[in-house]
């Protein structure tokens, strides 16, 4: 048992009040024995990551949450079992006396969440505000969210939350075992709009069928009043598009989501 | 160390209404002892009150139910504002232009590019006390302009804007810069002729609008609205969770904008993307389908419309032989016809209403009133107060203390702690100057215009006048006080504005401001003023959605540097002039009016009902009282549902109490307006402006620039935070000098065909003159159109008319002609530009002196930039 986080990316707006609350707490403050000051740029012990995805006029912006993952199985412990601990309640600590001049301690996270502090020698990261967690009061980052999409308590309040959760970095989770759990990661789209050229009208009630070309697995829609469809949360893969409505042609168009989300544009189908 | 956790929780409401209409209440922890701010968090309602007290408030609809929890829904402008307040750009000391002497050369040509010289604030206040008296003896009264409007701090004894204006009240008045209706341009000028509802001309009977799409409603258009941008310096993150409620329920979002903002980003169920300021076209091609198809409810514009028949033979093509199909207004706008009718028929088949958060090119663009008013013609067309179809605001939900304004359920009480209040005392003084017309009135007086502007007047006003400045007998301008410095880049043709500062007319000109930016570089003498966590004030905040409230500011820290606050500043030179006698005699208490801060604080309570509840102790020592819901607001009428239900009953308040798709008073005022006539219309261009792509100054300057209320700043406030800053992906473009540059959005296929990328430095320029950014190339933005925010600080590099600017601000490149000939706002989005790729490093070789100012990047321009050592 012990402290988790849980981020829900459904409920994340990408306002970064937790990131701006990380710094608010950190910087220029010093809560020592847990951390010494963040300096007031180039640290982020939670930062917001933004994410462009798919084409005009078909686009979404994620945002994925980033921070010290508590692991665990912590690889900057295992790294340097004299300067990084747990305490009992989970909170993984860089202590920041005995880990002066331990550069090294950044290139141990695989999560990118320790960083450098160049003028106080240290390596630095999110402590889960353990200073405040001692005091009765949620973490600032936790406080601060106004869509509850961060939160931090004992294991056992959110146990149908971490059944459903995936790890940030899926092939990690093994090893460093994860306490910040995520919900709603984002996926591909796969998304277009089908008309008809010599109507100059869009066609809705269209079929649309999707064939992942690597796995043959199948997927239908229909497309709606707008003539668009939607495929949300797929997997990255190659795929055909088969295209029916009554009266036309069926069209066939290959596209592709392993690289980025995929707007396939106008679709145009002619009568039969 | 570290031993005080959680620190003295103090109240501070960090907003920007600057007026003494706080907003944006927060928990402040300070340490007293080491005189520090610890953090800053969310105000708790539930502190000192119960749920039960609060008659808290909750919506249940489609088996869901929406509630707003009870500590306030901050932001990052909120959070951030530590920085502000030990900002590296903070005045440390009052300033005085190197080469400006009083009694002998002023320079004025050399404002904008001179240094400053540290003087105390004894010489600060002698200097300005004695350029009022000559200037008032030598001149008169009405030759000082007062700049005093603007989006400042939120305080009230100590109010950041019109402390002078109070003092010159008392010692023979001054000239006003008045401030047009900029956030609403638009609906002000054109929505109004058509429905009314004043004082804004956006939908003023908003009551349990949200209530009501939540059981009736299909679809919420986000008409350029961006809810997760826009209301964060007046509100919170309410309206954002009633995005994401309104996707619980399966209502759906759609957009319309070229850009996809930042509520479009994570809310919408549909992004139609349309080239800036083109939406009238849109919109008419809408008009038409449901003409060309039947889809509208004649019936309904039977009883509650005027003049229909006279926009349906527009739209047909009758009046011009242009009938508004949907394939004429794609060539505008560039939505393919085939979505516009989709849209058309799927908007008639639903209950639609439209959202509105302000700003951007939909309402700030020339002849806005167009867009403004079709929209209402639109909504009338689909019977507009039927179910689940309303105009609604995510933003200013008690504007003007007005009840009806909000669609969420209001308190029981808009608390006014106007006693308190000590900027400008809200009347008008004869001579006063639109702010839109500063720099012509400086340089080519007399200028003319129609009505009062200022926002909130009635419809009506906008037909009174002429007026002129300056008065008859009176003389031209010849100084400037300014608490306000930020014209150049929140207003239209700022390049203009700076000209008139450096007009040889202008003798004198005064700022105060916490921080060196903007137009403080054309000040001959700077009083550095404090932010509010160095004073102690009283703050309401009626505008979280959530529950109205009267807060107690207890002062955070010791004033920083040598600030005073703005009341106090002003309060300096009342001192100074006394000794001149006369007029002067007693001004400083004349000006204090007789009480201490203290009294005022206690003024401004005893003004609310929260009087009612507690003694003054009382609330000092609990810092706060929250309004609760009010009883039966269940019972308040939604939306326009009277208007529609009963259109002879309850009246719109235009001359017919009807829609009115043919203005009559527009008619009889202005017969020969071309730009905004009775009836709504597509309009190409003017004498003003020449802003489409599709005519001849579109080929020189092909990309529409986009300019949306910033995402990191509100307005000029905010460019210094380093924690903003740093955030390379959304807030700035580091250039390859490492200059942090203000983002310019380019879509993919315009980058290619430029060959720009990422990271390169841009100019954005027309012939008024060319700004920097940084490239960001993107899908966020719709070919053919470029987007950056306002509000980034000015670096000027070449100054005036042609000039160029290092810092991104683009209102300086922004028109100078008003909204249209007799619609006196501002045009700040949606005009043209050209884009290019510019080398830094050659830039500064060619301009040294701008490029080797002091520099901080994680803060930016830094105050010492301008300041001469040792001089």
């Amino acid at each position: 048992m012990g402290k988790v986080f849980v981020f829900d990316h459904a409920k994340c707006n990408g306002c970064r009040n937790c990131q701006i609350a990380c710094k608010d707490e950190h910087v220029d403050n010093d809560w020592s024995p847990w951390a010494k000051p963040q300096p007031d740029t180039g640290q982020f012990w939670n930062r917001i990551e933004e994410r462009v995805c798919g084409q005009v006029p078909k686009v979404k912006v994620s945002y994925v949450l980033h921070m010290c993952q508590h692991c665990g199985d912590a690889p900057c412990m295992a790294a340097a079992p004299d300067a990084v601990y747990r305490r009992d309640d989970g909170l993984v600590i860089v202590d920041p006396e005995k880990a002066k001049g331990r550069r090294e301690l950044v290139e141990a996270c695989p999560y990118g969440a320790i960083f450098w502090n160049e003028e106080l020698e240290i390596p630095q990261k999110c402590t889960g505000c353990a200073h405040l967690v001692d005091a009765g009061e949620m973490p600032h980052c936790v406080d601060v969210c106004p869509h509850e999409a961060i939160w931090f308590g004992e294991e056992g309040e959110f146990p149908a939350e971490i059944a459903a959760a995936e790890p940030l970095v899926p092939e990690r989770a093994a090893v460093d075992k994860p306490r910040v759990y995520y919900l709603n990661l984002p996926k591909r789209f796969l998304a277009g709009i089908v008309i008809d050229p010599e109507a100059d009208e869009v066609i809705t009630g269209a079929k649309v069928t999707a064939e992942n070309l690597d796995t043959g697995d199948v997927l239908t829609t229909e497309t709606d009043e707008f003539g668009d469809f939607w495929f949300l949360r797929v997997a990255e893969a190659s795929w055909r598009v088969y295209v029916e409505a009554d009266g036309y042609l069926t069209r066939a168009v290959d596209a592709s989501t392993v690289d980025e989300d995929r707007n396939i544009g106008p679709i145009g189908l002619y009568e039969s | 160390m570290g031993n005080n956790v959680k620190g003295t929780p103090i109240v501070k409401g960090l907003g920007f209404n600057s007026f003494g209409i706080g907003t944006n209440a927060c928990a402040v922890d300070i340490d007293e002892e080491q005189d520090k701010i610890l953090r800053i968090r969310p105000f708790h309602f539930d502190e000192h009150q119960t749920p039960e007290e609060l008659n808290a408030w909750k919506i249940e609809a489609r088996g869901t139910t929406f509630e707003p929890g009870f500590k306030t829904l901050i932001s990052p402008l909120s959070l951030c504002y530590k920085k502000r307040v030990y900002s590296k750009n903070r005045i440390p000391y009052p300033l005085k232009r190197v080469d400006w002497d009083p009694n002998g050369e002023r320079n004025p040509g050399n404002r904008g590019t001179s240094g400053y010289v540290r003087i105390s604030w004894d010489e600060a206040t002698d200097l300005i006390a004695a350029e009022i008296k000559r200037v008032q003896d030598e001149y008169g009264p009405a030759s000082i302009l007062c700049e005093l409007d603007g989006h400042g701090e939120t305080k009230f004894v100590h109010a950041p804007h019109g402390c002078q204006s109070r003092m010159f009240d008392l010692i023979g008045r001054y000239t006003l810069q008045t401030r047009q209706p900029d956030s609403w341009e638009g609906w002000y000028w054109g929505a109004k002729h058509i429905w009314g509802m004043d004082p804004l001309g956006q939908n003023s009977l908003q009551n349990n609008v949200i209530k009501d799409i939540a059981e009736n409603g299909d679809a919420v258009l986000f008409w350029g609205c961006d809810v997760e941008t826009t209301p964060l310096g007046w509100g919170g993150y309410l309206a954002s969770r009633l995005c994401f409620w309104f996707t619980e329920l399966g209502i759906k979002q759609i957009h319309i904008s070229p850009d996809v903002n930042y509520t479009n980003a994570v809310h919408a169920d549909k992004w139609i993307p349309v080239k800036p300021n083109t939406d009238a076209a849109f919109q008419l091609a809408i008009a038409y389908t449901w003409i060309k198809e039947g889809l509208y409810d004649q019936e309904y514009l039977d009883t509650h419309a005027i003049g229909f028949d006279n926009f349906k033979y527009y739209v047909t093509g009758g009046e011009d032989g242009v009938p508004k199909t949907p394939k004429w207004a794609e060539a505008i706008c560039g939505i393919p016809s085939y979505t516009i009718k989709a849209f058309a028929r799927y908007w008639a088949d639903h209950a639609v209403s439209i959202a509105h958060c302000n700003g951007g090119s939909f309402i700030r663009s020339c002849y806005a009133h167009e867009p403004a008013r079709l929209e209402v013609a639109l909504l009338g067309m689909q019977g507009v107060g039927k179910p689940g179809a309303n105009q609604f605001k995510f933003i200013e939900w008690t504007l003007y203390g007005m009840e009806s304004v909000t669609p969420l359920p209001p308190s029981s009480e808009i608390p006014d702690c106007s006693p308190a209040y000590r900027g400008w005392f809200r009347s008008f003084p004869e001579s006063f100057i639109p702010k839109t017309m500063i720099p012509e009135a400086i340089m080519n007086p007399p200028v003319s215009w129609y009505g009062h502007i200022g926002a909130g007047f009635p419809r009506e006003d906008q037909f009174d006048g002429p007026y002129t400045f300056p008065l008859e007998g009176n003389e031209r301008l010849h100084m400037i006080w300014s608490d306000t410095p930020c014209w150049e880049t929140c207003w239209n043709g700022g390049n203009e504005m700076q000209e008139a500062l450096r007009h040889d007319s202008i003798e004198f000109v005064v700022v105060q401001h916490p921080w060196m930016e903007n137009d403080c570089f054309f000040a001959d003498v700077i009083l550095p003023t404090n932010t509010k966590f160095e004073t102690e004030d009283i703050g309401t905040d009626s505008d979280n959605g959530q529950w109205n409230l009267v807060y107690y500011e207890r002062q955070a820290i010791k004033p920083r540097l040598e600030s005073k606050s703005d009341m106090e500043a002003v309060g300096e030179v009342a001192k100074k002039l006394e000794k001149y006698g006369g007029i002067y005699e007693d001004l400083y208490n004349r000006y204090m009016g007789g009480k201490t801060c203290e009294e005022y604080i206690q003024a401004g309570f005893e003004n609310t009902g929260a009087a009612q509840k507690m003694t003054f102790d009382e609330f000092k020592e609990k810092q706060y009282y929250a309004f609760p819901t009010k009883e039966d607001w269940e019972s308040l009428p939604v939306g326009l549902s009277q208007f529609y239900e009963d259109p002879e009953g309850h009246p719109l308040s235009t001359p017919s109490g009807k829609l009115e798709y043919y203005s009559t008073r527009l008619a009889e005022a202005f017969p020969d307006d071309k730009e905004r006539g009775p009836v709504p219309h597509w309009i190409d261009e003017g004498a003003g402006h020449q802003e489409r792509q599709y005519l001849e100054r579109g080929r020189k300057y092909p990309f529409l620039l986009v300019s949306n209320h910033p995402r990191w700043r509100v307005h000029a406030n905010l460019d210094d935070v380093t924690w903003f800053r740093e955030m390379e992906e959304t807030c700035k473009v580091t250039g390859p000098d490492g200059y942090k540059y203000e983002p310019v959005w380019v879509h993919p296929t315009d980058a290619g065909i430029m060959g720009l990328e990422t990271g390169d430095v841009v100019k954005i320029y027309n012939e008024r003159g060319a700004v920097l950014g940084g490239v960001r190339v993107t899908e966020r933005i719709m070919p053919g159109v470029v987007y950056q925010d306002h509000g980034s600080r000015v670096d000027s590099v070449v100054l005036g008319r042609g000039g160029l600017d290092r810092g991104g601000a683009n209102n300086l490149i922004a028109p100078y002609a008003t909204t249209s000939s007799h619609a006196f706002g501002e045009v700040t989005s949606g005009f043209l530009v050209n884009v290019g790729k510019v080398d830094v490093f050659q830039l500064a070789a060619e301009y040294p002196e701008a490029f080797n100012r002091d520099y901080d990047p994680a803060c930016g321009l830094v105050a010492t930039a301008r300041v001469v050592e040792g001089a």
